[in-house]
C-alpha cells in the first residue's frame, strides 16, 4: 500500500476521487499557502510547547520571523494524539511538516527524521547535558535535541511526611519503604503512581526501569538482546511489589499520571515519582490542597545509587522537508539561552541548557530546578528502541501482574523476558 | 373509553411504570448532572473525597477560560455544524430512495444487496484509516471539512438504509396498490404517500447520523490538521499528557452538547411523532 | 401491460439503489480492499524504511500463538455477547416505558438523547473521574450511603473493570436503540390492540402477540447493529484503562489499534482487525437469516 499507491491504483479503486475532488475546495488551501514557510507539528499547552504555541518570548519570536524571513505556523494537537497523526503521516509517506515535537519515538521514525543535530554550533552542543542526546542517537547519529530537563525526581508531602516522624525525604529503598509505610494511615498512602498503563515513558514498565537502574541493571546487553533476567530486575520489581501494601490500590487502575498527581494534590498519598512540571501544579491554589507543602528531592538510592528516566521532549527535522537549514535555525532559536529562560520561567517547564539551569533567577523561581540537576548526574536511561511501545507493553503488563500479586516477582521477570527477546528477534 | 384506561394500565402496572420512569430519569441524568457539577467546581474541590460541593468552590471559571480561548471552540461547532449536516442531509437523500428501493421495489438480489451495505461497516476503522488517508491526501484534501463529510457520509449512509429499510418493509402493501390504481407512479408513491408516513424513522436515521459525525473523533485525529478541527479534537485538547483540566473538559463537553440538545429540542414533535398519531390512524 | 410495470418498478428500483451504492463504492472500496491485501503482508516502519513483502497467511498464523489476541478474543466475546442482550433488553424497557402515555413527556425524549449525545471523549474522561478509585463521586457516594466501607477500585480487578467498561458502554448505546425501538412501538397500529382488547387479551398476552411480532424487523436491526458496534468498542478502552490491568480489558479492536499504531505492524494490525470483520460478518448474517422477518411472497 504505501509504495504501490500511485495514481493509477487511485483511478482503478473508482475513487473518492469523484466524489471529492467535485466538492469546491474552501478551508482546504491552508497547507498549501503555509509551504513557503516553516511547519511545526507541537502539543499543546500546558504540555511542553515552543514560543508562539505557548506563551512566552513572544516578541523574540516575531523577531526571529522577521529576521529570517521566515513564517512559522503551528499544527498544535493534545499530547495524547500526537503519535498517532504522526504514524499515520509518516507510515503513508505524506508528513507535511518541517520540524515535530518527539518523544522517546526518535529510533521508531528515524527513517522519516534528518540528523541535523550533528551539526549543532559547538557551543550550544556544550552546554547541553551530553546524555540528553542518548534518546534522540540512533546508529550515532543524532536526529533530535531536547529542549526540556525532564527527569522523575521524588515529588513528597512534607507535612505528611513529618506527621510520619521523619525529618527528610528518604534516601535510601529501605528508608523509603519505612517511610512510605508509616505514612499510610487515617485514609491516607504512603505511594501513588500511575501503574495502569503498561506503555511508553511514564507508563508502567518504565518506572520500574527507574528501580532497575536503581538496582545497577540494564534492560539490554551489549549485543542489543534484553538482559534483564537478573537479581537486578527481580530486585527491581520486588521493591515496587514490597512498596504496594502502603501504595493507593487504585494505582494499578489509574491509566495517565493525572489520575495518581490528583491523589498527591488532595493531600492523600505522601510520595510520588513525578516529572518537574509538577512543581507548578502542586502550587496552584486552584487545583491543589497541599500549596507550600510540596517538596522535591532526588529519587531514593537502590543498592547502586539513584537513577531515573528522561522525559526526552525534543525536537526533529523531518527528512522530507524543504527547509532543513532554517529548520534547524528555528530549533536553534528554541535553545537560545534568553528563549530557555523565558520557558521556565513562564511555563514552568525546565530549560535544557545548564547554563540556564545554573542561573540564580531561575533557581530562585524554579526551586526543583536544583533538584532536577542533582538527579541527572546519576543514571537515566530510558532504553528508548524502534519497538519501545511494544517492549514496554509486553514488560509492563508482566510488572501489573507482579503488583497484583497474581505473579512472584523473579516469574513475571522471567516472562517479560523471554516476551522482549521475542520482540526484539521478530525484529531482526 | 376503557381501552384507553388499559393502555394506561391497572394501578399495578402504573406503579411499575412509574417506577421504571424514575429509574431512567436516575441512570440517564445522574452522571450528566455530575458532568455539569464538575463543568462548574474548581479542580481542588473535585478531587476531595467526597468532593467538596461546598458553595464557595462553585465557579464559572471553567467556562470563561473555555471560552476565552473560543477561537478553537467556535470554529469546532461551526466545522462540526457542516460536517454534519452535510454528512446527515445526503446520507438522507441517499438513503431513503435505495432503502426504499430495497425493501419495496423488485431490485434483484436487494437482501444481498443489502448486506454487503451493512458489510462496509463491519471492518474496524481504525483498519481504514491509513488507506484513506492516503487516498485523501493524494487529492489534497486532507484537512477539509467536506472530505471528512464525505467520509462519515461512507459510515452513516449504510446504517440510514438500514433503518429505514426495516421500517419500510413494515408498510402494509395496499397501501402502494391503493396508490397505483389512483395513477401514482412509483415516485409520486415515494414521495407522497411513503415518505410523510415515514417521519419517525427518518427522523430517528437523521438524529443518528447527525450525532455519530457530531462526535467522532478518531478519523477526525487522522483527517484533519487545524483548520477542519471538529468539536470533539477541541474537546480533547483538556486532556494533556501530565495534567487533564476535567473541569474546563466537562464546561467544553457541556457548551458542545448544546447544539444537539438544541437540535434535539426543535425536533422532538418529529421524533415523537408516531405513526399511530400520524396520517394512518388506525 | 403488467410486464412493463414490473419493469419500470426494477429500474426505478435499480436507479433508487445507485447513487448509494456508488458513493460507498467509491470511498470505501479502495481502503476496504487495501486492508484485506495489508493482512497478507509483513509491513514494518519502525527501525528502517518502510518495508513490505508479501506473508501470505503469516500474520493469521501468528494469531493463532498470540496469547494476547486469544485473551483479547475472550473478553471480546463476553463484553459483545453481554452488550447485546443488556442493549436490547434495557433499550426494549426504555421504549415500553417512554411509549407509556405517562413516558410521553419530550423531557424524557431529550433525557433520552443526552447520554448518546455526549461527545465520547468526554463522556469517557467523565466516567474515568466518576470511577476513580481514590476521589470519584460513586466510591463517595455509596460510601455516605453505607452501602460500601472503603472506597472500591471499580477498574483494578479483570472482571470489575470490564464490566465498568460494560456498563459505561450500555449506558452509552441504550439511548439510540431505546430511540429506535420507539419508533418501531409507535408503528405497532392501535387497532391491533383494539382487536386484541376485544378478544380479551391482557397487556401481557398483547405484548407477546401483537408487540413483538410487529416489533421483529426493528428488534433484528437493533441486534444485528449493536453486534456490529460493540465489536468496534475502542474509545472508552483507551481512556479508562489502555486495556489494563494486564491486558484484562483488551478487546480486539483496542488490540488492533495498539498492534497498528502503537507498534506500527501495520499487516498483523490488519489481520486482527479482518478478525473482526469476519467475526462480525458471521454473526450479522446469522442474527438476520434468524431473526428477520420472513416476509410473504406477495409483500413486493
Amino acid at each position: 500500500m504505501i509504495h504501490s499507491f500511485n495514481r493509477r491504483t487511485l483511478l482503478k479503486a473508482g475513487a473518492a476521487a469523484g466524489a471529492a475532488m467535485a466538492l469546491p475546495d474552501f478551508l482546504g488551501s491552508t497547507a498549501r499557502a503555509q509551504a513557503a514557510g516553516l511547519n511545526v507539528f507541537s502539543p499543546l499547552p500546558p504540555d511542553p510547547a515552543p514560543p508562539g504555541a505557548a506563551k512566552f518570548s513572544e516578541e523574540a519570536f516575531a523577531k526571529w520571523q522577521a529576521d529570517n524571513g521566515a513564517t512559522v505556523a503551528y499544527e498544535t494537537l493534545a499530547w495524547p494524539q500526537l503519535h498517532d497523526r504522526m504514524a499515520t503521516a509518516f507510515a503513508s509517506g505524506a508528513a507535511p511538516w518541517d520540524i515535530t515535537y518527539n518523544c522517546g519515538w526518535v529510533p521508531e521514525f528515524e527513517s522519516f527524521l534528518s540528523p541535523y543535530a550533528d551539526t549543532l554550533p559547538k557551543a550550544l552542543v556544550d552546554d547541553l547535558p551530553a546524555s540528553s542526546f542518548a534518546t534522540t542517537t540512533v546508529g550515532g547519529k543524532r536526529y533530535g535535541t531536547v529542549f526540556t530537563l525532564s527527569l522523575l525526581t521524588l515529588f513528597y508531602n512534607k507535612e505528611l511526611l513529618e506527621q510520619a516522624g521523619f525529618k527528610e525525604a528518604p534516601k535510601t529503598w529501605d528508608e523509603m519503604k519505612a517511610c512510605a509505610k508509616e505514612m499510610t494511615r487515617d485514609g491516607r498512602f504512603g505511594f501513588v503512581l500511575n501503574y495502569g498503563d503498561p506503555a511508553g515513558i511514564g507508563g508502567t514498565a518504565s518506572y520500574w526501569m527507574v528501580f532497575l537502574q536503581q538496582a545497577g541493571g540494564k534492560l539490554y546487553g551489549e549485543d542489543g538482546l534484553p538482559s534483564f533476567k537478573s537479581d537486578e530486575g527481580v530486585a527491581a520489581l520486588q521493591m515496587m511489589v514490597d512498596l504496594m501494601p502502603s501504595t493507593d490500590p487504585g494505582s494499578i487502575s489509574y491509566a495517565g499520571i493525572n489520575d495518581a498527581t490528583n491523589v498527591l494534590l488532595a493531600g492523600r498519598a505522601g510520595m510520588m515519582m513525578n516529572w518537574p512540571f509538577m512543581w507548578n501544579a502542586a502550587n496552584d491554589p486552584k487545583q491543589s490542597q497541599i500549596v507550600g507543602k510540596m517538596t522535591s528531592a532526588v529519587l531514593p538510592a537502590g543498592p547502586k545509587g539513584s537513577a531515573s528516566i528522561d522525559g526526552t521532549d525534543a525536537w526533529t527535522i523531518v527528512k522530507s522537508s524543504k527547509n532543513q537549514d532554517k529548520a534547524q535555525k528555528l530549533i536553534e532559536f528554541y535553545l537560545d539561552a534568553e528563549v530557555q529562560k523565558r520557558q521556565v520561567l513562564d511555563t514552568g517547564w525546565l530549560p535544557i541548557r545548564l547554563s540556564v539551569l545554573g542561573d540564580p533567577e531561575v533557581q530562585a523561581k524554579a526551586p526543583n530546578a536544583a533538584v532536577v540537576l542533582e538527579q541527572a548526574k546519576h543514571p537515566y536511561d530510558s532504553f528508548v528502541t524502534a519497538d519501545y511501545n511494544q517492549v514496554t507493553v509486553a514488560i509492563g503488563t508482566e510488572v501489573q501482574q507482579a503488583l497484583q500479586g497474581s505473579k512472584t516477582a523473579a516469574q513475571a521477570i522471567a516472562d517479560a523476558h523471554e516476551a522482549v527477546t521475542a520482540i526484539v528477534k521478530r525484529r531482526g | 373509553m376503557s381501552f384507553a384506561r388499559l393502555r394506561e394500565g391497572g394501578p399495578l402496572r402504573k406503579t411499575v411504570i412509574l417506577v421504571g420512569l424514575a429509574l431512567f430519569t436516575f441512570w440517564s441524568a445522574a452522571p450528566v448532572l455530575w458532568l455539569i457539577i464538575s463543568s462548574l467546581l474548581e479542580q481542588k474541590a473535585l478531587i476531595a473525597q467526597p468532593p467538596d460541593l461546598s458553595p464557595q468552590n462553585f465557579t464559572l471559571e471553567n467556562f470563561s477560560t473555555v471560552l476565552a480561548a473560543a477561537a478553537a471552540l467556535g470554529r469546532g461547532i461551526a466545522n462540526s455544524l457542516i460536517v454534519s449536516l452535510f454528512s446527515t442531509a445526503l446520507a438522507l437523500v441517499l438513503g431513503a430512495p435505495a432503502a426504499y428501493a430495497l425493501a419495496r421495489l423488485p431490485v434483484p438480489r436487494a437482501n444481498g444487496i443489502a448486506f454487503l451495505i451493512l458489510a462496509t461497516q463491519m471492518l474496524p476503522g481504525i483498519a481504514i484509516a491509513i488507506p484513506l488517508f492516503i487516498v485523501i491526501s493524494k487529492l489534497g484534501l486532507i484537512d477539509n471539512v467536506l472530505s471528512l463529510g464525505v467520509v462519515y457520509l461512507s459510515f452513516n449512509l449504510p446504517i440510514v438504509i438500514w433503518i429505514l429499510r426495516g421500517f419500510f418493509l413494515g408498510i402494509p402493501s395496499g397501501i402502494e396498490k391503493a396508490a397505483a390504481v389512483d395513477g401514482a407512479g412509483i415516485f409520486a408513491t415515494f414521495w407522497y404517500i411513503v415518505l410523510p408516513i415515514s417521519l419517525p424513522p427518518l427522523s430517528a436515521a437523521a438524529v443518528f447520523a447527525f450525532v455519530e459525525a457530531w462526535n467522532e473523533f478518531f478519523f477526525a485525529l487522522i483527517l484533519t490538521r487545524q483548520q477542519a478541527q471538529t468539536v470533539p479534537l477541541v474537546i480533547a485538547q483538556f486532556a494533556g499528557q501530565y495534567q487533564t483540566v476535567f473541569g474546563q473538559m466537562m464546561a467544553a463537553a457541556v457548551i458542545s452538547v448544546a447544539p444537539v440538545i438544541l437540535l434535539a429540542v426543535l425536533f422532538r414533535n418529529q421524533i415523537i411523532r408516531g405513526f399511530a398519531d400520524g396520517m394512518m390512524k388506525g | 401491460m403488467i410486464s412493463t410495470f414490473e419493469q419500470r418498478r426494477r429500474r426505478t428500483g435499480l436507479f433508487f439503489v445507485a447513487p448509494a451504492l456508488i458513493v460507498l463504492a467509491a470511498i470505501l472500496f479502495y481502503p476496504i480492499v487495501d486492508s484485506i491485501l495489508l493482512a497478507l503482508q509483513r509491513v514494518q516502519l519502525a527501525g528502517g524504511a518502510v518495508t513490505q513483502e508479501w506473508a501470505g497467511f503469516g500474520n493469521f498464523e501468528r494469531l493463532f500463538t498470540d496469547a494476547v489476541f486469544w485473551k483479547a478474543a475472550r473478553n471480546t466475546a463476553y463484553f459483545s455477547v453481554m452488550e447485546v442482550v443488556l442493549v436490547t433488553l434495557l433499550s426494549l424497557g426504555v421504549a415500553l416505558l417512554l411509549n407509556h402515555p405517562f413516558g410521553r413527556s419530550g423531557f424524557f425524549r431529550i433525557l433520552l438523547i443526552v447520554p448518546w449525545a455526549l461527545a465520547p471523549v468526554a463522556n469517557a474522561v467523565l466516567w474515568k473521574w466518576i470511577l476513580n478509585a481514590n476521589y470519584g463521586v460513586l466510591n463517595g457516594m455509596l460510601k455516605s450511603l453505607g452501602v460500601i466501607g472503603n472506597n472500591q477500585v471499580w477498574l483494578g480487578t479483570p472482571l470489575s473493570a470490564l464490566n465498568f467498561l460494560l456498563i459505561v458502554d450500555v449506558w452509552k448505546s441504550v439511548p439510540f436503540v431505546a430511540l429506535l425501538m420507539l419508533a418501531g412501538l409507535q408503528r405497532v397500529p392501535q387497532s391491533l390492540y383494539r382487536a386484541a382488547y376485544m378478544d380479551g387479551a391482557g397487556p401481557w398476552r398483547s405484548f407477546l402477540h401483537v408487540t413483538l411480532p410487529t416489533m421483529r424487523g426493528v428488534i433484528a436491526i437493533a441486534i444485528v447493529l449493536q453486534t456490529i458496534w460493540s465489536l468496534r468498542v475502542f474509545d472508552l478502552v483507551f481512556v479508562l484503562t489502555r486495556g489494563g490491568p494486564a491486558d484484562a480489558t483488551v478487546l480486539l479492536n483496542f488490540l488492533a489499534y495498539r498492534v497498528t499504531f502503537n507498534f506500527l505492524d501495520l499487516g498483523y494490525g490488519a489481520a486482527i482487525a479482518n478478525v473482526i470483520f469476519a467475526l462480525t460478518f458471521l454473526l450479522a448474517a446469522a442474527y438476520v437469516w434468524l431473526l428477520w422477518p420472513r416476509e410473504p411472497k406477495g409483500a413486493r
